[in-house]
């Protein structure tokens, strides 16, 4: 059964079409990277998953649960904000309590995943107005990961995460999907598309392009590395669009 | 809605603004008692003090943290909640510290000073006022995307209320002085709440030439207990106007 179901979801700001026809369904263990030029869709699309924008047209599925008024098909979701402002003057430790209340988990505060990996568990007792943005980051990802989501949402990921951090989320992430957890990254840099997604999703102008996995791209394009046969491929893409008319 | 009531609490019981409020009210209100010689004067020149500026502290502060809290407000968004617990929790916690604030800084002193039914009432307007106040902040807050739009929003529906409202009404009295608009003056003065947390503490000091046309029109048409009465009835609906139309607002939202 597909994990996750977007059927011809479209979503308009007054005349503009920040997304149009957005198809798609996404199995359960694989991850997909949605990348595309700034104003393609991408957080359009994502935030229509999570509830935050309503859907102008079409409709989206989580596990057979459709994306509505009903806010526990969010139970399945994790979210990894690219940037998040906590409350200052709370503590880590109380963030993830008030979390563990929402989500009515009990693992203990210093457990869980990337709690230990990314140093967490010593600054249960930080405030969050004092944070860096990478720790912020950390905080995110280990809300995101920590309640065995069915859908995991990172949005840019790595971004200002030191190396080393960066590595063991992207270890965390294998390790998920290999749990049967559908992943949605977003992302810039080529090497995480790469070294992640089992499919690419391309959005340009708020349209699909198209959603292959690496080496259909690489295979189509001739070209060695992602990252030049994203642009090649979409140079066919033009081409075929245009010999087709 | 507890849940995110307790943590927005917490947040906002360290919060320097909240501190700085309750010290602020707690130095108006014992300098007046120290500056005047008959607590009551203290308590009427208190009462101007409190009812212009609880409102204003109220909505710009409500206005402020709200936009601040956005980005926690979205992560909260995709939690499994109903949006209106998020939003209740939210805002109950604001009008929680604020009322703690004012009841701490300006109630305990007034209690001391001059304790009675007067004092009582005025407090009593002080908590209507910033349920009212943070319930229009909520509004403006969930209904504009821009910070300093929404502060400015806040501080002319304030500085309307205060201030222009009653103007207008003064005006709109000597205009029509030759016709009977008495009993007109009543649903005008539920117009503004401000003017009737003002009606409320007049109408228990019983001084009559300081109540003001709406406050002497009050007493008149219902006494001095149902004019309080029907007074705060009308400011419980100012409450629930404002917070409906931001509930159906933040539902509505899009992030």
């Amino acid at each position: 059964m597909d994990r996750l179901v977007f059927e011809q979801v479209g979503k308009r700001y007054g005349k503009l079409w920040a997304l149009r026809d957005f198809s798609a369904r996404f199995m359960p263990g694989e991850a997909v990277s949605v990348i595309g030029p700034n104003g393609s869709g991408k957080t359009t699309m994502i935030k229509c998953l999570l509830g935050l924008v309503r859907a102008t047209t079409g409709s989206i599925q989580v596990n057979g649960q459709r994306v509505g008024s009903d806010p526990a098909y969010r139970h399945q979701v994790g979210y990894m904000p690219q940037i998040t402002r906590f409350p200052n003057e709370l503590k880590i430790g109380q963030l993830i309590d008030l979390m563990d209340d929402i989500r009515r988990s009990g693992t203990p505060r210093t457990e869980g995943p990337l709690v230990r990996e990314l140093g967490v568990d010593r600054m249960m007792d930080k405030r969050l107005g004092t944070l860096s943005g990478g720790q912020r980051q950390k905080v995110s990802a280990v809300l995101a990961f920590r309640y065995d989501p069915g859908v995991l949402i990172l949005d840019e990921p790595t971004a200002g995460l030191d190396p080393l951090s960066s590595e063991a989320l992207i270890a965390a992430v294998r390790k998920i999907k290999q749990n049967g957890c559908t992943v949605l990254i977003t992302s810039h840099l080529m090497e995480e598309v790469e070294a992640l997604a089992d499919r690419v999703a391309y959005l340009h102008e708020g349209r699909l392009q198209f959603l292959l996995a690496p080496e259909e791209i690489i295979e189509a394009t001739g070209q060695q590395r992602l990252s030049k046969a994203i642009p090649a491929m979409l140079t066919h893409k033009r081409t075929a669009d245009v010999e087709s008319l | 809605m507890l849940k995110v009531y307790k943590y927005t609490l917490i947040d906002l019981a360290r919060n320097k603004f909240v501190g700085g409020w309750l010290l602020l009210l707690l130095a108006i209100t014992l300098g007046l008692f120290q500056l005047e010689d008959q607590p009551v004067k203290a308590m009427l020149s208190l009462s101007q003090v409190l009812l212009a500026l609880v409102p204003l502290v109220a909505s710009v502060f409500s206005i402020v943290y709200l936009y601040d809290a956005m980005e926690f407000t979205e992560l909260l968004a995709v939690q499994p909640l109903h949006r209106s617990k998020i939003l209740g929790g939210q805002v109950l916690a604001l009008a929680t510290a604020l009322v703690l604030g004012a009841l701490a800084g300006a109630g305990i002193p007034l209690m001391l000073f001059h304790p009675g039914g007067a004092s009582l009432t005025l407090l009593l307007a002080c908590i209507m006022l910033t349920l009212v106040f943070t319930a229009i902040g909520a509004l403006i807050a969930i209904r504009n995307r821009e910070k300093a739009r929404g502060v400015g929003l806040g501080l002319v529906v304030w500085f309307l209320f205060v201030l222009v409202y009653d103007a207008i009404l003064l005006w709109v009295m000597f205009a029509f002085s030759d016709y009977p608009i008495e009993p007109l003056i009543v649903p005008l003065a539920a117009l503004d709440p401000i003017d009737l947390g003002r009606i409320m503490v007049l109408l228990k000091v019983d001084l009559a030439a300081m109540m003001g046309y709406s406050g002497a029109v009050y007493e008149k048409f219902f006494g001095s207990a149902r004019g309080i009465l029907l007074a705060l009835a009308a400011l419980m609906a100012w409450v629930a106007v404002p917070a409906a139309l931001g509930f159906r607002a933040f539902s509505r939202k899009d992030f």
